[in-house]
């Protein structure tokens, strides 16, 4: 026995391409039993911007966690806005697991995410709007403070505002500073609004 | 004809920067920071200049079209960092000999080869320590076939790495004993032994193509260490999940020391070895 040099990398088995690795193969191949063709039908089609609606379905039933990562990065990679629709819609699934990976992806693509930020905002669900504001913790966006700003300006429900006025102390500017007095004035009776409006100004004032 | 350099400098706005550094992330993964300009500025003049291009644009131009991908690829060794040296983090080494191959022995047929990966290769030093290391340290080998490759991205450094010549400084930290049992003193430097470039496989890999790492398959074990901190959240995610599928069920993962798999996906087992922490893909995993 020793080291040899006897397995070069090979061609993918034939029985693995059940199959033709064409859009529509590779969208049949989703279903496929084996959790490694559904990886590889979902890497490969990464390369299809109008895959997202077929990806995006395959989301709402995959059992296995590392399909579903799988799925969620060539969504990332698609980076279309299409693929954002589809992973909004995730922001509604009961399911956290799947919530928290459409958070962590949409968070990837603030391009095609700010068109959308708005409506997030604006969802009925105060959830939803908890978990855009999440999103923008680490959105790569100049717009970022303005959103912030619009949710303590806007948003009535409080832990809604709570959770934007944490992350203004982050990253607020003097440009917040109206809008973190006027919340204060909003929810009077709130003191852990006071408390992280007080400290975001505090931070805001020191530079 | 060649482009002055300073005029050439002066060419490369800071748009051009940015469309630059979009368009070698696409292709290979490899993110540069705004920092990290000056570094691309330089790489970019000297192959601008080489080429004999008359400014950034039409270099660019060329670079995106042109057929054959030589100039990418040239640009892609130019712009890819290569330095390492021998039993570089040799903790996972030791991981490898004391906790890693006894427990995939344990449940594996003889007949079947250990198989392992190391990228990226860069000029070799990873995967020959490893085979130094089993050599020297793994008592195993005498009843087991273990089959090392080694990939990288950049071409010239593959040649280097088969090659087999390294300097004092890539040696440094070998014992008396192994440099004089594995190596032979030339005029260029300290030449690997033929016993131990035969045992490794070097080959051209983009960890960012799908259809080059498709054929890598059936891996016991995976050495990426040192890369992953080079490449943005996304290309992470992607290496991380290409690993997964060349991977078997139960094989192990080793990272660098300032590299944490948690950070990027969810999909491997955190092992923690009295030597180092592994990341695991399950043996339940399909």
């Amino acid at each position: 026995m020793a080291l040899i040099k006897i397995q070069k990398p090979q061609a993918e088995k034939p029985a693995e391409r059940a199959h033709p690795r064409d859009f529509s193969g590779l969208v049949a191949e989703l279903s496929h039993e084996k959790p490694m063709s559904r990886r590889w039908a979902a890497r490969d089609l990464a390369e299809y911007p109008e895959a997202t609606v077929a990806l995006v379905e395959c989301l709402k039933q995959e059992p296995d966690t590392s399909v579903r990562e799988v799925i969620f990065t060539a969504l990332t990679h698609i980076g279309h806005f299409s693929a954002v629709l589809g992973l909004v819609e995730f922001l509604h699934s009961e399911d956290a697991a799947l919530r928290n990976e459409a958070i962590d992806a949409l968070k990837q693509m603030p391009d095609e995410v700010a068109p959308v930020m708005h409506g997030m905002l604006m969802d009925a669900n105060s959830d939803v709007r908890i978990f855009a504001v999440n999103i923008l913790e680490s959105l790569c966006h100049p717009m970022v403070e303005s959103w912030l700003i619009e949710v303590i300006e806007s948003d009535p429900h409080v832990n809604v505002c709570a959770t934007a006025v944490d992350l203004l102390g982050e990253v607020g500017s003097t440009a917040a500073r109206e809008a973190l007095l006027g919340l204060k004035e909003r929810f009077p009776d709130e003191p852990y609004v006071h408390f992280a409006a007080d400290l975001a100004l505090r931070r805001i004032d020191e530079g | 004809m060649k482009a002055d350099p300073e005029a050439a400098q002066s060419m490369i706005s800071e748009d051009d920067f940015l469309k630059f550094q979009e368009y070698f992330y696409r292709k290979t993964g490899i993110q540069f920071e705004n920092a990290k300009r000056y570094f691309v500025d330089k790489r970019l003049i000297e192959r601008i200049e080489a080429t004999g291009s008359q400014s950034f644009r039409s270099y660019f131009t060329m670079l995106r079209f042109q057929a054959s991908g030589e100039e990418l690829q040239r640009l892609t060794n130019l712009m890819t960092v290569n330095e390492t040296y021998f039993f570089r983090e040799e903790y996972q080494f030791e991981c490898l000999v004391k906790s890693l191959l006894p427990e995939l022995t344990k449940r594996r047929d003889k007949g079947l080869p250990i198989r392992i990966w190391s990228i990226p290769s860069s000029s070799g030093e990873e995967a020959y320590s490893i085979a130094i290391y089993l050599l020297e340290f793994w008592k195993g080998l005498a009843e087991w076939d273990i089959e090392i490759i080694s990939s990288d991205i950049d071409t010239k450094i593959l040649g280097a790495a088969r090659q087999g010549i390294y300097s004092a400084r890539s040696i440094q930290n070998l014992p008396a004993r192994v440099l004089t049992k594995y190596f032979k003193r030339t005029s260029e430097g300290y030449q690997i032994s033929m016993e131990l470039r035969e045992a490794v496989e070097f080959t051209r890999v983009n960890l960012s193509e799908p259809a080059d790492t498709r054929s890598y398959r059936d891996f016991d074990i995976v050495f990426c260490r040192n890369l992953l901190i080079y490449f943005d959240e996304l290309s992470r995610k992607t290496a991380a999940e290409t690993f997964y599928d060349a991977m078997r069920p139960g094989g192990f993962l080793c990272l660098g020391h300032a590299e944490s798999m948690s950070r990027i996906s969810s999909i491997y087992k955190i092992r923690k070895f009295p030597e180092a922490i592994v990341y695991q893909k399950t043996l339940e995993a399909r």
